[in-house]
């Protein structure tokens, strides 16, 4: 009980590291480096999970962190540099729409919408501090994942962006509502289904038919696994 | 009485110790780069050399060139009298604002650039044009960064905010990590380091901050080298009593006086080695794709802004 300060306080460094993270995602052009930069904020996120876990003692919410470290701090990073790998690809230095500058200041923008609609009305549902807080941060994250995927031209890249997106939604519904776990759980597979069938797609999306069957059958080993 | 103390003591300190920041960072890239680098000194020793020998100016150069190193020096030192790192002494008219402290820094710059200009060589104009090109860009932003800071400590006097921050702690205002990435990027910008600037070369594509001091030598060299020393430790001063105060005291007593210079000293070396970490790792970016740093300043100092508005 005593601690609830505390951890209020590591909430909002974890919150204020998240958004940083989320700048980072954004700019960011060395595949690798972006691939950890999703990891630490995933790492982060599952470290809020945790935090809220400590101070309300509900175990969704460890199992929550637990499932986030295990799928989005691991396997995804691991997953996801596998196949940059086998695309000979370091890096992404195409931008659409938008430069990184561009992305950073509509970003700015956008956090601040957010904050200004928000707080027309959040204040009303609930008076807690942290909860306006996360939920701003949650969705103005989400807006940034969706500006990662129509600013970066490469597919892997596009794929983060719907990472990032994710990860802005599961910290939306920790401080919005308490998600049933098991929703949380089909989401997750959900993610993993998708990152695997979108970068077998970005992967062959450019060669021909039968140059696409030989790199897909190549994947074949890990179903069987 | 005691703000004569504080004056004396505290300019004497920060010029004595900011050439062994330099020096410091020079070691650390060049142990990042397998070498053994310059001894610990040999910023001092480049000092004293240079003001034994004679300036030697251009026919083509006016009088701008022979007043800007006075000018730079005195700007600089007037703003030292800014950034308390001894002791914070008590609030005095005129002293501690934070527009004041920036302009000082400005004018330094702007008597720089003209400098480059004056003797007339292309090295010289290139610089100075690169020098104000990037400021157009970088001023809004550290304007912002100091504002958001301001408001983040309630204050907009220095003093007031080393004090503010020396009794909260970094739990309390968790914002105080946001500020100081911007407060970080802002050091790398103004003091000409890599990926803005290579403060190692001469050559003509990627120099801007030394091509406007290439028509110097002698005592004139020496100052401008030594305001800009000066110029990096006081934000160097900023960044650490905004983020790790401690140590930092405002009773002026000679224990808590001398812990707080050797505290001082202790993290200025490890914020000059985390510098010549971050210089090594990176290289010298495109000119035209520095603005995206500098607006990594700006999104920080501005989600600053937002998270107080949170509060």
């Amino acid at each position: 009980m005593m601690h609830i300060q505390l951890l209020d306080d590591i909430t909002k460094i974890l919150f204020v590291l998240v958004l940083a993270t989320a700048a980072l995602i954004i700019t960011v052009r060395t595949l690798s480096s972006l691939f950890n930069v999703y990891a630490i904020q995933s790492w982060f996120i599952a470290a809020v999970a945790f935090v809220l876990y400590l101070k309300n003692g509900s175990v969704v919410l460890l199992l929550l962190a637990i499932l986030t470290v295990i799928s989005k701090a691991f396997l995804v990073p691991y997953v996801m540099r596998r196949i940059q790998k086998s695309m000979h690809m370091k890096r992404d230095l195409e931008f659409r729409y938008l430069t990184p500058v561009g992305s950073i200041l509509v970003g700015t923008a956008m956090i601040f919408l957010v904050y200004w609609s928000f707080s027309r009305f959040l204040p009303e549902l609930s008076s807690d501090e942290l909860f306006i807080f996360g939920s701003v941060i949650g969705v103005s994250l989400t807006l940034m994942g969706m500006m990662v995927i129509f600013t970066r031209k490469r597919m892997i890249t596009k794929i983060l962006g719907y990472l990032t997106m994710e990860n802005g939604v599961l910290l939306f519904s920790l401080f919005i509502a308490e998600l049933p776990f098991i929703i949380e759980l089909l989401i997750v597979i959900d993610l993993v289904m998708l990152i695997v069938l979108a970068t077998v797609l970005a992967f062959g999306i450019d060669s021909s038919i039968d140059e696409f069957h030989n790199k897909l059958n190549s994947y074949i080993l890990w179903f069987k696994e | 009485m005691l703000f004569l103390i504080y004056a004396l003591l505290n300019t004497v300190f920060i010029i004595l110790i900011s050439p062994l920041f330099i020096s410091l960072i020079k070691k650390v890239k060049a142990y990042m780069q397998g070498r053994h680098g310059p001894p610990l000194f040999q910023t001092y020793y480049m000092l004293s050399k240079l003001l034994k020998k004679e300036t030697v100016y251009s026919n083509n150069t006016s009088l701008i060139i022979r007043i800007t190193p006075y000018i730079n020096v005195v700007c600089v030192i007037v703003a030292s009298l800014f950034v308390p790192v001894v002791f914070i002494p008590g609030m005095t008219a005129g002293f501690g604002n934070v527009i004041l402290f920036l302009y000082l820094l400005v004018c330094a710059k702007f008597f720089m650039a003209l400098a480059g200009l004056d003797a007339g060589s292309t090295f010289g104009g290139m610089g100075s044009s690169r020098e104000m090109t990037f400021s157009a860009v970088i001023e809004p932003v550290i304007i912002i960064v100091f504002a958001a800071l301001g408001l983040l400590l309630k204050t907009t006097n220095i003093y007031q905010m080393f004090a503010t921050s020396l009794q909260s702690s970094l739990l309390i205002n968790p914002s105080t990590l946001l500020i100081s990435l911007s407060l970080f990027i802002i050091l790398i910008v103004e003091s000409s380091r890599i990926p803005v600037d290579n403060p190692e070369t001469h050559l003509e594509l990627t120099m801007i901050h030394e091509a406007m001091l290439l028509e110097y030598s002698g005592p004139d060299l020496a100052m401008m080298e030594m305001s800009h020393a000066v110029k990096q430790t006081l934000l160097m001063a900023v960044l650490i009593n905004v983020l790790f105060p401690w140590g930092l005291t405002a009773s002026p007593n000679v224990l808590s006086v001398s812990i707080s210079i050797i505290s001082f000293i202790a993290k200025g070396a490890f914020l000059a080695i985390a510098v010549g970490i971050f210089e090594s790792l990176f290289a010298k970016s495109r000119l035209f794709r520095l603005p995206n740093l500098f607006m990594l300043a700006f999104f920080f100092s501005f989600s600053t802004i937002l998270f107080e508005l949170l509060k």
